[in-house]
């Protein structure tokens, strides 16, 4: 062993502290923060709402402090002419944080309703996928055509086309809005789950492909070697292709979930407040876009970046040396 | 008399225009150890192949035990239960440890519960001398290692026949011996075995029968002695003598 190794490894020294501190940390930390946020946001709206104390979307931030400095650095600027447009900008955007504080409330809320949106249709397409791609590779050939029209149709027409389809073009509001419950409380009302009907029909086109890939990829003796055990072929694609090939798809399915999170937005054309929805809604109000668009985009990063994360956990979970990748 | 536990009589099989096997018949009984031997595209794979009914065949009549393997109402599923089979390359379910590669025949396949099926399998791993590894994952394994657990997991279906289809010709030399030896064993246990193989240690000390098969049909058929050292056919002797010097260059 070299001695260069032997300093390294069991003590680090303190550039490498520092370099944890500034590399891996702050993600860590404004995730940490973010989903504290979001969770006690919840909790006051929708749990502790209407008990006495709480009140339905009041602020955690006081606006004042903002407003107040962005003051005093407004007038810091005045004097200095052009120079001081920095200053002005900081002046400004403070002003917007204030401002923020108050959109804040309507937006966790809009976060609550577009991961439940994500989540039952990535959910929900899943299993229409699974059987999906195990026709296209193991069906018989009307089958494995019905399966791929399928496929090739919601593939190649625009998503938002598919929901203004089923949203004005069918009678699914009216008979979703005849189901009990719903819009009842807790429960979304029938555009979201006219939405959640077109996401899912979307990304189960979109999911087959990717399991079919997987599927494909897994060896052909293994099939053989469940056949040769007496396994039926039904029998061994669920017990032996499908559990292998499911690992082999995670990472392309991570990057689904990923793409619904964002695409779940297109909700909001068909009156669903969820994030994006919520956010174009305060905009049209108060002229503030750019700044509500990126604040909206920070949220989205956020969501997005939490769901990688939760995926990598997933990924190394399921690891199985031999399938699919596996970490050192 | 008793009938043989195996008999393939005038058997045809084709892919498109080119025909496989040429009308082979071969009988085995109880406790037999059979070796095909002969050139690579000469049938042998085919033939074990359709023995359980991986491959189907055009024409002729196998039976196992009497009963008709090739009719077209025969449940092949309950066919399989009966003839284990070993893979040159293997195939073991990658995504299972070596317990679970043995243990999920007798679960899934014969309705056995849990802990049973686990008792049994452990002594199987342990009879290919592989009890240490039963919770590794086949790429944690050594080819010598899978091959056994590719034995065990055979094994663990009380199969009445066992299919060897060239188990070690994808293993490095030293790791041929391993496999042999389990192999061997099972022989002297008096397990029925079909085996597809060049491993002259192996047919020499432990086959009852070997079948020397080219060009689609079955050109010699003995004892080991008199196949090896009496050939009587010409083919018989060029391929022998042919295989002799790529053992001794290897």
């Amino acid at each position: 062993m070299s001695t260069a190794e032997s300093t390294t490894s069991p003590n680090p020294g303190l550039w490498d502290r520092i370099g944890t501190v500034f590399t891996v940390r702050p993600l860590t930390v404004g995730l940490a923060l973010f989903w504290v946020w979001v969770l006690a946001r919840w909790t006051t709206d929708f749990v502790l709402a209407g008990v006495s104390g709480f009140d339905r979307g009041t602020p955690f931030i006081p606006a004042a402090p903002f407003l107040t400095t962005a003051d005093a650095v407004a007038s810091l600027a005045t004097p200095l002419g052009a120079a001081g447009a920095p200053l002005v900008w900081v002046a400004d955007t403070l002003r917007f944080t204030a401002d923020a504080t108050a959109y804040l409330p309507a937006l966790a809320h809009g976060i609550w309703t577009t991961i439940l949106l994500t989540v039952f249709s990535v959910c929900l397409g899943f299993t229409l996928a699974l059987p999906l791609s195990v026709v296209r590779v193991y069906g018989g050939r009307w089958a494995r055509w019905l399966a791929l029209s399928y496929t090739e149709l919601i593939r190649g027409t625009p998503l938002l086309a598919q929901l203004f389809v089923l949203y004005f073009a069918t009678s699914l509001t009216q008979v979703l809005r005849g189901v009990p419950g719903v819009g009842v409380g807790f429960v979304p009302a029938q555009a979201f789950w006219v939405a959640v009907i077109s996401f899912t029909l979307n990304s189960a086109a979109y999911q087959s492909e990717y399991l079919r890939a997987s599927l494909e990829s897994v060896d052909g003796g293994q099939l053989t070697a469940a056949r040769a055990i007496g396994l039926s072929k039904l029998e061994g694609i669920r017990y032996v292709v499908v559990p292998q090939g499911l690992r082999l798809a995670l990472p392309s399915w991570t990057n689904e979930l990923v793409y619904l999170i964002k695409y779940s937005s297109l909700a909001s054309f068909i009156t669903v407040q969820e994030l994006y929805g919520r956010t174009s809604t305060i905009a049209n109000e108060t002229y503030q876009y750019t700044e509500l668009f990126v604040l909206v985009a920070i949220l989205y990063l956020a969501l997005v970046v939490s769901a990688s994360a939760l995926m990598d956990r997933v990924e190394s979970h399921a690891a199985t040396a031999g399938v699919g990748h596996t970490r050192q | 008399m008793t009938q043989p536990l195996l008999s393939i009589d005038d058997l045809h099989k084709s892919y498109g225009s080119e025909e496989v096997l040429e009308g082979v018949g071969l009988e085995m009984d109880q406790g037999d150890v059979t070796v095909l031997i002969g050139p690579s595209g000469s049938g042998k794979s085919t033939l074990l192949r359709c023995v359980n009914r991986l491959t189907e065949i055009n024409s002729g009549r196998i039976a196992l035990d009497g009963q008709d393997v090739t009719g077209a109402e025969t449940d092949v599923n309950e066919l399989r239960k009966q003839v284990g089979m070993v893979f040159q390359d293997f195939n073991l379910f990658a995504h299972l440890t070596a317990l679970e590669n043995v243990t999920l025949g007798p679960k899934k396949v014969l309705g056995m519960d849990a802990a049973d099926a686990e008792a049994a399998g452990r002594n199987h791993l342990e009879q290919v001398g592989l009890l240490e590894q039963a919770d590794s994952y086949p790429a944690e394994l050594s080819g010598g290692q899978k091959q056994r657990v590719g034995i065990a997991r055979a094994l663990a279906m009380d199969p009445e026949l066992l299919l060897f289809d060239e188990p070690t010709s994808a293993l490095d030399p030293e790791l041929v011996g391993e496999v042999v030896e389990v192999m061997r064993d099972l022989a002297d246990e008096g397990i029925t075995m079909l085996v597809v193989s060049h491993e002259m240690d192996f047919a020499r000390s432990a086959a009852s029968d070997i079948v020397f098969l080219d060009d689609g049909e079955i050109v010699e058929h003995g004892p080991p002695e008199q196949l090896f050292q009496n050939p009587t056919a010409d083919r018989t002797e060029q391929f022998l003598s042919r295989l002799h010097a790529h053992e001794e260059t290897a």
